[in-house]
């Protein structure tokens, strides 16, 4: 087991390395989902490199090491060109290809880089220099002549990011001068970003609420497959993807890495004339790479994209940054207009990228550009649909939290909705005089209490730990039992820069937005609200579903349970009943997440019935229905179901048996005896019934069993038990009595239909008017 | 002639309105929008069912793309039914009794006989919304309309379910309202201040967000229960000031019918057996084997009124008849009206119903005649 090792004193990367290897050496143990993609990779492979350029840990030049990474590397991007310059992650490599990447070049060349050296700065040359400099050879062996792409400058290791920010925020100086542009709801919108999380459903509410069109960026080989991809994109996060959204927007293959979006000449001077509003949400979010790896994407593209708004008439830019340009370590307030962190003191790759992009939009304001800057928090599940984004902090948080039911000690959660952040930014996006400033998207935080509070009103009771405390323990439960959904997280968490970045994210103030919300104000929009226990349902369903979250399920300890016994006489099924049976059943549920979603319980214990087996068959599998299908009744009629049993039964002989039991609500009123009555039919299994009778809770044991022996999870603490069962019986007292009163209501109501309604009163009325008139008449007359 | 005309802005495509009345008398509105140059089409088509109180208009309106030009673009050919309880037409504001069994019965079975009779061998299909699906699924169930194409039944269809609180105020209050007053209108305007329905417009405005009574009564209150009809923010601007246009005065009649279904939680018949309504189901659930043909079961994720009553009847059907077509599509965010007259409706609900159709414009052979 490893100590979290937040601050290496070797530097960044020390502590991630030193683990990756244990993870590549130790292979078996504790390290599935790596051992598993290593064991893919054990296929034999293509011949090792020419032993001449090199070999275990000898001689490398620079050129031949970095051509020999690039020849590796060229294996996982599938034919795309690889040199010595190329981005890897650029060139479209996935965190699971960086592993494999690591793990063949330890294999294959003898080079021992970590995963963070990969994520740093994916370029084969760069990785080259690494692996040099830690071995101790000259790393300039043959001075790389070819000038770097994008004239960077001379690079250093750690003042390398500061110099090539510097560099590049200095582009914003060459960006045209442009005066205010026309303030009008837009009709022609660029969205980039759109086969992303937030864009995706930014997407649908531009066209929503306004009437505008969309040219939608989407980097492809062909329109086609431009179309392909947004259409799969937009329907993984539950959109619905039609002809009429078709109808609505523009496909434009391009690529917002390029310079000019990689438009031909006639394309871009188009789009520039035709566009009246830019809305950039596209962005790499990656907490591991860094910013070399970033930029192209997150700086160099908003920057492309101010000079298309600068170019022709004038454009609003709005650009969807982030709360992550806060992300130092003790900064004190989080305002809109607040002065955000400093470079120099912020570590992840990604929180300089989306600093740089905003400090460079910023110049370009100097310059005239209209640009707004919106900036969410973390980004999570929509609260009807539950999409969500996979690889999102916040819903790893909110896995792990579930999973292991341990919280950190955290501040504030700065999390807001998809569709409230999606809303709101839209909504600036078409209200012109709201263009230009600076808006916070972070909803209203979550505190600790209030997490803590909702996880336990869905039963599931969580404990709170230190940062470090809860960081050991998590990354030491993924060594012990890897979770291939979790790895992207356990990956982010090794990395001691972005560590530092998910400790400045718990640990920092709430952001303030005073003038995001005078805005909802002042346009009726919804408030921000808080990501509670009932929004985050969804949310947690679908995760559920992809196996990112465990919800308590029947084979957790029990949240609670009480007995039942039962009596009566059962008997063939055209015949009396003659013979006398007793259930003696546990009833529990999991957790109110099962109730109030389900309303099942779940049922154990035995069924003794000499008729069905000489000895007590055992409940195998058995679960109650309360008010099934909201007690429609089965067949025309004013019986309502109440409850429905249904066991699965084995003999001591092994053979199965089912029984299905019906509690019916009827308009009579032995209520009490309505509700203890268990109408039941059993046989084997796959047959039909052979068996049926009539079972009852016996009066007397009621109060004793189901109230007085209710039993609540003893970890829960004593305040947490008392509520557990008072919410059961509140909530099973409230369904037993609309199930009960419901046949009752339906008979007063046929009574109640007997009343005359308003037209045969006034037909009275009339009549009576028009007799005494007569009446008058024949008085005067 | 009493039908008010259609508010509808045509482009491309050409209105025939159609005299209709159904055999027990009662007028009806009946139109067929054809795309211009399609003589001798093959469109298949539509045919729209609007809710109670609500008319035709519903779905022709101008100020946002709405379903019957979603329609026509996409290959169908509409045809707009209002039904008895239609707000273009005078019943709701008379003083003569109809139930829901009247529209089962003569309305919806006399009017696709008539399109049937006229588009031939070409496949029909039926959107319907609220009481218009309730409507619709007894007659279904009567077998009334053997060898539609398709259903599209929105926000409730055959286990109507409404909150507690709802429950509370729609059978006791409407009890008092219906011996009192015939009808509920909600046009504030033309009721004006000083009228005996202003202490029902004066709950409704209890804790409400938008200044509008008409828009409180509906929206706020729908019609004094405390449900709400729509989600405010979907609705486009224009939209919203047309609401006492798009929706007419209650009849207070109808109310024990839709307590009797509600309390039930399934669609049943209002009048006692015996000849004339013999025809029609006692409980249309009982008998929903009768369905011939596949159903897509549409409700808003926060409808208001009907809740979750089509997920429930989702559930109901397939666990109670697992050899019928049925599907059931949520739509995120909305309410219970705004999947019809939404601005956004388009995107998000008439493009899965359009697919839903296209699914089967060709497919599965035509039962029945």
């Amino acid at each position: 087991m490893r100590e979290p090792d937040v601050k290496g004193p070797d530097g960044p990367g020390s502590s991630g390395r030193r683990h990756e290897e244990e993870l590549v050496e130790s292979g078996g143990r504790g390290a599935a989902a790596v051992a598993a993609l290593l064991a893919r990779f054990d296929k034999p492979g293509p011949a090792t490199p020419p032993a001449a350029t090199g070999g275990a840990g000898g001689a490398w030049s620079l050129d031949g090491l970095a051509s020999a990474i690039a020849s590796k590397a060229a294996r996982f991007l599938h034919g795309a060109p690889v040199d010595a310059e190329t981005d890897l992650f650029e060139a479209g490599a996935t965190s699971v290809d960086a592993v494999e990447l690591v793990a063949a070049l330890d294999r294959e060349l003898d080079v021992r880089l970590s995963l963070d050296d990969v994520f740093a700065d994916a370029r084969p040359r760069r990785l080259a220099q690494r692996w040099l400099r830690t071995t101790g050879q000259p790393a300039l062996a043959t001075a790389p002549t070819a000038a770097p792409v994008d004239e960077e400058p001379p690079q250093s290791d750690d003042n390398d990011d500061l110099a090539l920010i510097t560099a590049d925020l200095a582009r914003a100086d060459r960006l045209p001068w442009c005066g205010d542009p026309d303030p009008a709801p837009p009709r022609r919108i660029l969205l980039t970003g759109a086969t992303g999380f937030l864009g995706s459903h930014m997407l649908f509410d531009l066209l929503r609420h306004s009437r505008a069109h969309l040219v939608c960026l989407v980097r492809a080989d062909s329109a086609q497959a431009a179309e392909q991809r947004l259409a799969e994109a937009l329907t993984s996060f539950a959109l619905p993807w039609s002809a009429e959204v078709k109808r609505r927007i523009t496909v434009l293959v391009g690529d917002i890495r390029q310079p000019r979006l990689g438009l031909s000449d006639d394309r871009w001077a188009a789009l520039a004339q035709e566009l009246d509003s830019i809305v950039n949400v596209a962005a790499a979010v990656d907490f591991l790479r860094g910013y070399h790896s970033l930029r192209r994407t997150n700086v160099l593209g908003a920057l492309t994209l101010a000079e298309l708004a600068m170019t022709g008439p004038a454009k609003p830019l709005h650009h969807i940054s982030s709360v992550a340009v806060f992300n130092e370590l003790g900064v004190t307030s989080m305002g809109e207009d607040d002065p955000v962190a400093h470079v120099d003191r912020l570590a992840a790759g990604y929180d300089k990228a989306k600093w740089a992009a905003e400090a460079a939009l910023r110049r370009a304001r100097e310059r005239g550009l209209t640009v707004t800057f919106l900036r969410p928090g973390g980004i999570v599940g929509h609260t009807r649909t539950g999409a969500y984004n996979g690889h999102d902090i916040s819903s790893g948080y909110m896995s792990v939290i579930s999973r292991y039911r341990t919280a950190p000690a955290m501040r504030y959660l700065n999390v807001a909705p998809v569709d409230w952040v999606s809303r709101i930014a839209t909504a600036v996006v078409c209200e012109p005089s709201a263009w230009g400033q600076n808006y916070h998207l972070t909803g209203r935080a979550n505190t600790l209490p209030e997490l803590v509070r909702d996880m336990a009103l869905g039963g599931m009771n969580v404990q709170v730990l230190g940062w470090d405390d809860w960081l050991a323990d998590f990354l030491s439960r993924m060594e012990r039992d890897p979770v291939p959904e979790l790895e992207f997280l356990a990956r982010v968490l090794r990395n001691p820069a972005a560590q530092k970045l998910c400790e400045a994210t718990l640990l920092g103030p709430a952001a303030t937005s005073e003038r995001t919300d005078a805005f909802i104000a002042r346009h009726k929009l919804p408030p921000a609200t808080r990501y509670d226990a009932k929004a985050q349902l969804k949310n947690y369903e679908r995760m559920a579903r992809d196996g990112l979250v465990v919800l308590p399920r029947r084979e957790d300890p029990p949240h609670l349970w009480f007995p039942e016994t039962m009596r009566g006489k059962l008997g063939p099924v055209d015949g009396s009943p003659d013979t006398r049976c007793a259930f003696a059943l546990t009833l529990s549920i999991a957790s109110m997440y099962q109730l109030t979603e389900h309303r099942t319980i779940h049922v154990s214990g035995t069924v003794t019935c000499p008729r069905l087996h000489k000895d007590p068959l055992t409940v195998e599998d058995g679960e109650i229905w309360v008010r099934p299908d909201e007690g429609i009744p089965l067949r025309h009629g004013t019986d309502h179901p109440l409850l429905r049993y249904r066991l699965a039964l084995r003999d001591s002989d092994g053979q199965a048996w089912w029984l299905e039991g019906w509690k019916t609500a009827r308009a009579r009123t032995d209520y009490w005896k309505q509700a203890r009555t268990l109408t039941v039919e059993a046989g084997r299994e796959g047959e039909p019934a052979s068996l049926s009778g009539v079972m009852k809770v016996p009066g007397k044991s009621y109060r004793r069993e189901q109230i007085d022996g209710i039993r609540v999870n003893p970890a829960l603490s004593l305040q947490e038990q008392r509520t557990a069962k008072l919410t059961w019986l509140l909530w099973f007292t409230q369904q037993m009595v609309q199930g009960l009163a419901e046949p009752t209501l339906r008979a007063g109501a046929d009574l109640l239909d007997l009343r005359r309604d308003a037209i045969d009163r006034d037909k009275d009325r009339f009549q009576a008017k028009l007799k005494k008139l007569d009446k008058d008449r024949e008085r005067l007359t | 002639m009493t039908l008010r005309p259609l508010h509808i802005q045509l482009d491309g495509a050409t209105l025939e309105q159609i005299p209709f009345e159904a055999s027990d008398g009662a007028e009806l509105g009946l139109c067929r929008i054809a795309a211009d140059g399609a003589a001798g089409t093959d469109r298949p088509a539509v045919l729209l069912l609007h809710g109670l109180t609500a008319s035709s208009d519903i779905f022709t309106l101008p100020e946002t793309r709405n379903l019957v030009d979603v329609l026509l673009d996409a290959g169908y050919e509409p045809w707009l039914l209002d039904w008895r309880g239609s707000c273009r037409l005078p019943h709701n504001e008379r003083r003569e009794r109809y139930s829901f069994d009247d529209v089962a019965l003569f309305d919806i079975p006399e009017a696709v006989a008539y399109i049937r009779g006229r588009i031939g061998e070409r496949r029909l299909f039926v959107v319907a919304h609220c009481l218009g699906a309730i409507s619709l699924s007894m007659s279904m169930t009567a077998g009334l309309v053997p060898g539609l194409a398709g259903v599209v039944a929105q926000g409730v269809f055959m286990t109507p379910k409404v909150s507690g609180r709802t429950r509370l105020r729609l059978h006791l209050g409407g009890e008092l309202l219906r011996t009192r007053w015939a009808h509920l209108p909600v046009d504030f305007k033309k009721v004006g201040l000083r009228s005996r329905y202003t202490p029902v417009f004066a709950l409704a405005s209890l804790s409400a967000d938008c200044d509008d009574p008409t828009c409180q009564i509906l929206q706020n209150s729908a019609w004094g229960t405390g449900a709400s009809l729509f989600a405010h923010e979907n609705l486009d601007k224009i939209t919203h000031d047309r609401l006492a246009e798009l929706f007419g005065t209650l009849p207070t009649w109808v109310l024990p019918h839709l307590r009797r279904m509600e309390l039930a939680h399934s669609v049943v018949r209002w009048n006692p057996g015996g000849h004339r309504y013999g025809r029609l189901p006692e409980n249309a659930l009982d008998h929903a084997d009768r369905i011939d043909c596949p159903v897509m079961l549409v409700s808003g994720s926060d409808n208001k009124i009907w809740l979750d009553s089509n997920e429930l009847c989702y559930d109901v059907l397939t666990r109670r008849f697992p050899q019928l077509d049925v599907r059931y599509v949520e739509v995120p965010g909305y309410g219970h009206m705004d999947p019809i007259i939404g601005r956004g409706a388009a995107l998000d609900v008439f493009g899965p119903v359009v697919r839903f159709l296209d699914e089967h414009r060709r497919s599965g052979a035509v039962v029945g005649s």
